[in-house]
This record gives structure tokens, sequence and C-alpha cells, in this order.
């Protein structure tokens, strides 16, 4: 059996994915690369739907459509992510995670 | 008749509408907008409680209607009221901005009210984001220094990886048992949780839901949230979002329900360690928001005392608690907007001297904290009692006892607000004029904390009445 048809095969790729975005967020300290880092674990569950639907599911479709919610979902998020980002920037002339530590305790 | 059953729903659609409507205005007309706001939430608060008896299923049962989401709905609609009401006075907001911070409230109340509906994973997920997203936005929101990106850039990442978490947990549900439907998982979880992938999906899914309630391990973001917000923005979060939490906390948990012994460990060590930590540093803050904050994450604790008992009682407290819990942080929190009218961060040695200043508003306060710290005859005591209640009677004996340890911790930072309060003399102070809606609302708080202390059965009945559509 070819390795790309294989159920496990995406899985062990959704995990691997999910496992840099993870590490992205915590060890970046670029704001816009934990926002990437983010993005990769939302993919990360979108390749395993996909998977899931290819391989086991009994209705074809349900995979597709939630892989499509979590598209428009996503690209909400970036966009708030963004906007919130530029304001970052604009009161702290930065996007770095080390800028913002003015709230402790 | 189907228009009936997605009544609330459709009305605060409406709203946001509206709302959105007014957001485009060049000039800002701040006290029309307001006015307009409030008696819209009034109208819905009373179009979710005419809504309440109302039964059945939606867009190919992915949506369920039924008692236990309908009071949900109805404490939502209150909160966003309440929380209107409070926002007469919104100085931590700029003037240009009111109209949006009444939109995206109203657009997270009907993201949660669809969440407390929804009884398939991808709905969830979607409703979830939707109230989420909209508390992303109001939160940076605040006039004035950097802490409020600071918030809102913290909120913002902590809550999209966990949401995350919880998409990546639920593929892995939908993957071990082909479905997306709750009531096709919940047959199959027993079996599903022997299996890790089981395991792993459920609690990676209950991520998400964590961090709405901020249990730990997902609590890092309440105090930096409570502090950096404006105050009444941090109102809505620590008592409307809350109970909607509690709500989906609970379908979800019913989720492992049948799975017995280690499910449950894992609920409990959350619990105990949400308890402790949240009391136990609490007593160390100086900033009232961020104590509360803390003891929010112990409270959320309490609740999922009463969520993994996994019975009828143990869900019917946790109802009464989430349902208490609204009603007497709201009253501690619009005393601390009404004491810091200029929208600062109050600490809590500036709260010295208000029984001079308002005794109306202190003996609120007092009663607010003393429900929190749960002492008789107040809801919180009562909601205390039926949760601790409910797991004695499951044989979690050693978490009740440290919960009752807990509880006389928080006691400790609680009496600290009461006195400060009442026993520092606040010199030079000018006494706090309060006009007569607020008045009202004093008394109303005032009577249902200690109401429904007295006298729970009423509510207990209908939160048992809820949980047996749930269970």
């Amino acid at each position: 059996m070819l390795v790309f048809n294989q159920l496990e095969t995406y899985l062990y790729l959704a995990l691997i994915l999910f496992a840099i975005g993870l590490y992205g967020v915590l060890a970046r300290r670029n704001l816009i690369a934990v926002l990437i880092s983010v993005e990769l674990i939302l993919n990360a569950a979108m390749i395993n739907f996909m998977a899931f639907n290819r391989f086991v599911a009994p209705h074809p479709a349900v995979g597709q459509v939630i892989a499509l919610f979590i598209m428009a979902v996503a690209a909400a998020e970036a966009a708030i992510g963004l906007s919130i980002i530029i304001a970052v920037y604009r009161k702290l002339k930065a996007i770095n995670v080390e800028q913002a530590t003015e709230l402790r305790g | 008749m189907t228009m009936l059953l997605f009544g609330p729903e459709l009305y605060f659609l409406l709203v946001a509408l509206v709302l959105f409507f007014f957001s485009l205005r060049r000039t800002p007309k701040v006290k029309a907008d307001h006015t307009v706001a409030t008696v819209l939430a009034l109208v819905g608060f009373l179009v979710a409680v005419a809504c309440i008896g109302q039964k059945g299923e939606l867009f190919f049962k992915a949506y369920r209607v039924d008692l236990f989401s309908q009071i949900f709905k109805a404490a939502l609609a209150l909160g966003l009221f309440l929380v209107f009401m409070i926002s007469r006075n919104l100085a931590g907001i700029e003037e240009r901005l009111h109209a949006e911070f009444y939109l995206f409230l109203t657009t997270c109340t009907l993201g949660m009210m669809m969440l407390v509906s929804s009884v398939e994973l991808l709905t969830i997920y979607v409703s979830l984001e939707l109230s989420s997203y909209s508390l992303y936005i109001l939160v940076p929101m605040r006039r004035g220094d950097d802490i409020d990106v600071e918030a809102g850039i913290k909120y913002l990442f902590i809550g999209a990886v966990s949401s995350g978490f919880m998409l990546f947990g639920l593929s892995y549900i939908f993957g071990a048992t082909h479905s997306t439907y709750l009531t096709d998982i919940i047959p199959k979880m027993p079996e599903l949780l022997a299996s890790p992938i089981g395991l792993v999906g459920v609690l990676l899914s209950l991520a998400g839901f964590f961090f709405k309630l901020s249990v730990f391990p997902f609590h890092f973001w309440a105090p930096d949230v409570y502090q950096g917000g404006a105050n009444q923005v941090v109102t809505f979060i620590a008592t409307a979002s809350k109970a909607a939490a509690v709500a989906l906390v609970l379908r979800i948990a019913a989720l492992g329900a049948g799975a017995g012994y280690d499910f449950a460990q894992a609920l409990v060590i959350l619990s105990i360690i949400s308890m402790t930590l949240g009391n136990l540093v609490a007593i160390i803050q100086k900033d009232f928001k961020r104590m509360l904050a803390y003891s929010s994450i112990a409270h959320a604790g309490y609740v999922l005392i009463g969520i993994l008992a996994f019975n009828e009682a143990g869900y019917s407290s946790a109802v009464y608690y989430a349902l208490a819990y609204l009603i007497m942080n709201f009253t501690v929190f619009m005393v601390l907007n009404e004491v810091a009218r200029d929208g600062r961060d109050l600490k809590i040695a500036e709260l010295a001297g208000l029984y001079h200043r308002s005794p109306l508003l202190s003996m609120s306060l007092i009663l607010g904290i003393f429900a929190l710290a749960g002492v008789p005859p107040s809801i919180g005591f009562t909601g205390k009692l039926l949760l601790f209640t409910s797991a004695m009677n499951q044989g979690y004996f050693l978490l009740v006892l440290i919960g009752a340890v807990n509880g006389t911790i928080s006691l400790y930072y609680y009496l600290r607000v009461i006195y400060a309060a009442y026993f520092i003399k606040g010199e030079g102070l000018p006494p706090i004029q309060l006009s007569w809606p607020t008045k009202m609302l004093n008394y109303a708080l005032c009577a249902t904390i200690l109401f429904f202390g007295v006298a729970p059965d009423s509510i207990i009945e209908l939160a048992r009445a809820a949980v047996r559509t749930v269970l």
C-alpha cells in the first residue's frame, strides 16, 4: 500500500504541523510569527479532519465542510490578530513579545 | 414556529444590526445610544424569558433548544442588560467607539447564546469563536495607557492557541467516532476514552472551554485581561462569559460521564490546582480587578467540583452556582464601576471610606463579597453547599476538604476589601451620588442575593429540570 494512501501518514503530518505550531507559539518573539504559528495549529486540525474524512468517515462531505469553515474562521482570526498587532505597534513602536511586559503579578 | 425557537438569537442579531448602524455615525450620540442599547437589551431579556419554555431542534439537529439552553440564554441576556445598565458613564472608552462597544457586546452575547444551544462540534466551534472574537476586540478598546493593547494581545494569543488545541482535539473525536453530533458521540465515549486517541481528543477539546472558564492551565490571561480591559468589558467577561462557559463545559463533560475514573481524576486535579492557585495568589494582589481575576480562577475550580460529580445533583448545583456567580460577581463589579467613575483601575485601598461616601454601595459590596466568600445566608453560600454536598455524595472527600480549606483562605482577601470599605477612613473624599436607576439596581441585586440564598428551592428545581435534558 502506498504511503500517501494511508490514514497514518496524514495523522503524523498533522501532528508534526501541530508540534511546529506549538513550538512557534512558545519560542518565537515576533507577534506576526506567533500569529502564523497559531494558523499552523489550525491547519494541523484541518488536515486531521480531511484525513479522517477521506479514510474513515461514512459521509464524505462532513470533513470538507468543516475545513471550509475553519478557513473562514481562521481568516477572521488573522484579521483581528493583525489589527491588534497594528494597535500594539502604534502604542509600543515594536511588535515584539518582550515589549509587552507591563502587566505582572 | 421554528422562528420562535430561534427567537432570542434572531432578536439579538437584529439588535446587533441596529447597533452596527449606530456605529457608522460620524458624530457619536453617546447618551442616546446608551438609552437605546439598554432598552433593546431589556427587551432582549424579556424575549429570552418568554422563550424559556421552548423545546425543539433546528438546523439538521445541530442546534438543540431545551430548558437548559433557554435558562442560560435568559441569564446571558440579563448579563448583557446589566452591563449596559452600568455603561452610562463609559469613561474608559473613547466616545466615538461607544457604539462599537455595544455592538460587540451584543454579538458576543449572540455567540454565547448559540454556544449554549449547540450540540454539534462545528456549531460549537463557530459560535465559540464568534463570542471570543468579539471579546478580543473589546479588550484593547480601552482609552489611555499601553496596558490595554498588551492585555488584548495576550488575550488573543492565549485564546487562539487554546481554540487551536480544542479544534485539534475535536478532529480526533471526529476521527474516532466518525460523527460530529454529540448525540452520536456520547454513546461511543466509554470505549473511546479507553483508547489514547479518545482521551487526548477529549482533554484537548476541553482546553477551549477551560480557557473561557479560566481553569488552570488556561488561566494566565485572566489577571492581565481583568486589569487591562475597560471596567465594563471586564464586568461582562467576568459574569456572562463565565456562565456560558459553565453551560458548555457541562454539555461537553457529559461526554466523559461514562468514562469513569481517569477522566474524573483529571478534572479533580485541575479543580484542586485552580482553587488553590487562585486563592493563594489573590491574597497578595493590590489591584481590585486583579484580585477578582484570581478569585474567578478559584471559582472556576469550585464549579468543576459540581461538574465532576457527573450526576443530576452535581450538574444542577453547577448551574445554580453559575447563575449565582453571575449575580454576585456583577454586584461587586457594579460597585467597582461606580467608585472608579473615571474608568481607572481601582486599588483595594481606594475603597477606603466607602461606607461614608455611599452607604448603599457599601451594602452592595459587603453582600457581593460575602456571597463570593460563601458566607450564609447569601446565594454564594447555598451554591457552595450544594456543590460540596454533591461531591461528598460521590465520595470525593479529599476534594471537598481542600475546597473547604480554600474557602477559608479566600475569606482573608475578601475581608480585606470589606475592611478597606468600612474601617479605613477616606479623608476628604466626596460622597458618591447615585442616579435612581443605579439605586434600583443596587436594591434589586441585594434582594436577589439574600432572597435566593434563603429560599433557593425554585432555582434548584429549575436547574434540576434543566440538567435532566442534558444528562
